[in-house]
């Protein structure tokens, strides 16, 4: 750690990452990552299970800055020590027949991190559908879809990609596979909705 | 007719921004009037907003683990620099049982101590248990001790020697080969042959022993006994025997007074023993009238054993002796014995009783009354 990194305050840390900038975010990561381990491995994790639910934890908090509509009412630290905790318990609820009892090492507050879980659950939810959705439809819409829509590509090089003859048959295909997947991902969503 | 596909070009452009203005007025003046119209394009934004979200949701997740595995690395990189920056620390290598077993033990550790510490205190709790138990089944550890006397390791020793020296004397002595089980005190009743002890002395004997001061031995047999004033009659039944001729002490019939002084004789060990005290009480352990309380100092072997007052008059018969109280032993009264005795010549079945009715050692000095009486008292070995 360290080598030279700029120090942030927590405000500071919220503004450099809704910004976009990785740096901050790495920084943001590794600071609070031994809490988590700890945390984890002390209520019967192995340290690969923390690394995943700290890689989730940081996740909703990204997310929610990216939005911009993150209300921190308290330190990053124990914003994040919140999330992992909540997530770690569901895990072990999962995981484990018994009931659950947790040994906590720092102060747990009531930060809203609760109410942001459960959006952020229902946004998993909804990209989850998603994935389906798009594993389902096949190729090459597939491919054609995640170029455009996931990795940015641009028309003309999906074009070449996929050997159509001009720009305007592409796009055609590619709005044929959004009515696709409009009707692969919407009976889905609200099936499991009803469920 | 516009297909969905159409409509969606058209959506995505509207999004873009790519539309003139006024075909831009005419689509929001449609959105605004028509409600399926809205709602396909509310669905069309969920799709492609989703897609994105998706799409964003991939990179972070990329970007996040780009830095776990960059600091794993490092970490690598790290211990790696350690172990070799310190010589003196060996490199350790935990193999994958190892640490599989490690994460175990952090994961259970609670579990197992509390397994351990449960099966520590049952075990405990167990051993106390049967502890207890056994002790529950030994009522007499503390409060009343009988005085009978086991035969030791030791005397048995001495035995087999002083046998082996018979064997080479030629004589030959089969009774020596036993020395009983238990031991007590017995004295003559009657100068014809029967003798009182304790009962709990005889208690489960198979066959009696008398040995006297002159080392004479005869056979005996229980005649009668009285378990609730521990009191037994037995009767000589030896050819040898002829008499114990005339007996020096008479039996008191009434009460003995509180602070006579008393004594007693009896054989607690190999020779006769004699003990001296006073009459302490007038009611026996835990009250029992039919008992002195003395305070002579008796051990095991002196049950059975004749207590007798300065005047020569035998007024009890050693019976045991309360543990936790410092010297307090216990006696039957004499007028039990008296009134048993009287109660067996009633009988008309019953043989007849020639109770010594005059007192010889009356007025002599304590030791000659000793050793008038030391040839009336006996041991009384027990064979199971």
């Amino acid at each position: 750690m360290g080598k030279g990194q700029p120090s942030y305050t927590d405000e500071e840390f919220v503004a450099a990452i809704r910004r976009g900038d990785d740096r901050a975010l790495a920084h943001l990561y590794r600071l609070h990552l031994p809490m988590v381990l700890h945390f984890v491995q002390q209520n019967s994790g192995t340290e690969d299970e923390a690394k995943d639910v700290y890689q989730e934890g940081v996740m909703v908090f990204y997310e929610k800055v990216r939005e911009g509509s993150l209300e921190l009412s308290c330190q990053i630290k124990t914003y994040l020590y919140a999330v992992c905790r909540r997530l770690w318990l569901k895990r072990l609820a999962e995981k484990s027949r018994f009931g659950v009892r947790l040994e906590d090492h720092e102060p747990y507050l009531e930060t809203g991190a609760e109410a942001d879980l459960a959006l952020a659950e229902e946004r998993d939810r909804r990209l989850a559908t998603m994935a389906e959705a798009l594993e389902r439809i096949g190729e090459p819409c597939r491919s054609l879809l995640e170029g455009f829509y996931l990795l940015d590509k641009s028309m003309q090089q999906l074009t070449a990609d996929f050997g159509y003859t001009n720009a305007d048959n592409a796009k055609n295909q590619k709005y044929k596979c959004l009515v696709r997947l409009k009707k692969l991902f919407f009976t889905h969503y609200q099936e499991e909705e009803l469920s | 007719m516009k297909t969905e596909a159409d409509y969606y070009e058209l959506f995505e452009a509207y999004q873009r921004g790519e539309l003139d203005a006024s075909t831009r007025a005419e689509l929001e003046s449609r959105l605004a009037a028509d409600p399926v119209f809205a709602r396909r394009y509310a669905d069309f934004e969920a799709l492609t907003g989703t897609m994105r979200a998706y799409g964003h949701r991939l990179a972070t997740r990329r970007k996040l683990q780009t830095i776990q595995a960059e600091l794993d690395a490092e970490q690598a990189a790290a211990s790696e620099v350690r172990e070799t920056g310190i010589p003196s620390m060996p490199k350790v290598y935990i193999s994958p049982v190892e640490r599989k077993l490690r994460d175990f033990w952090n994961g259970y550790r609670a579990t197992i101590a509390v397994a351990a510490s449960v099966a520590v205190l049952a075990v405990f709790a167990t051993l106390l248990g049967i502890e207890w138990w056994r002790a529950a089944q030994r009522p007499s550890t503390y409060g009343y001790t009988v005085l009978r006397r086991e035969m030791d390791r030791i005397k048995r020793n001495q035995r087999a020697i002083n046998r082996a020296i018979n064997q080479i004397d030629g004589t030959k002595s089969p009774e020596e080969l036993n020395p009983g089980k238990f031991g007590g005190t017995g004295f003559a009743l009657t100068s014809d042959g029967y003798m009182v002890t304790s009962y709990h002395v005889i208690q489960g004997a198979d066959s009696l022993l008398i040995e006297g001061r002159d080392r004479q031995r005869y056979r005996a047999e229980p005649v009668f006994s009285d378990v609730a004033h521990d009191l037994a009659i037995l009767r000589i039944n030896d050819k040898k025997f002829k008499s114990f001729g005339r007996l020096p002490y008479a039996f008191k019939r009434g009460a003995a007074d509180l602070g006579e002084r008393v004594y007693t004789l009896g054989y607690p060990r190999e020779d006769v023993v004699f003990g001296e005290g006073s009459l302490s009480a007038r009611s026996g352990f835990e009250g029992d009238t039919g008992f002195y309380q003395i305070s002579i100092p008796v051990n095991p072997g002196n049950s059975g054993g004749p207590v007798l007052d300065d005047r020569g008059n035998l007024i009890g018969i050693i019976s045991g002796k309360q543990m936790d109280v410092q010297s307090a032993a216990f006696a039957t009264k004499s007028s039990y014995l008296m009134r048993l005795v009287d109660s067996l010549s009633a009988a008309n079945s019953g043989p007849t009783y020639n109770m010594p009715r005059t007192n010889q050692l009356y007025g002599t000095s304590r030791a000659q009354q000793v050793r008038k009486l030391q040839d009336y008292v006996f041991v009384v070995k027990v064979y199971e």
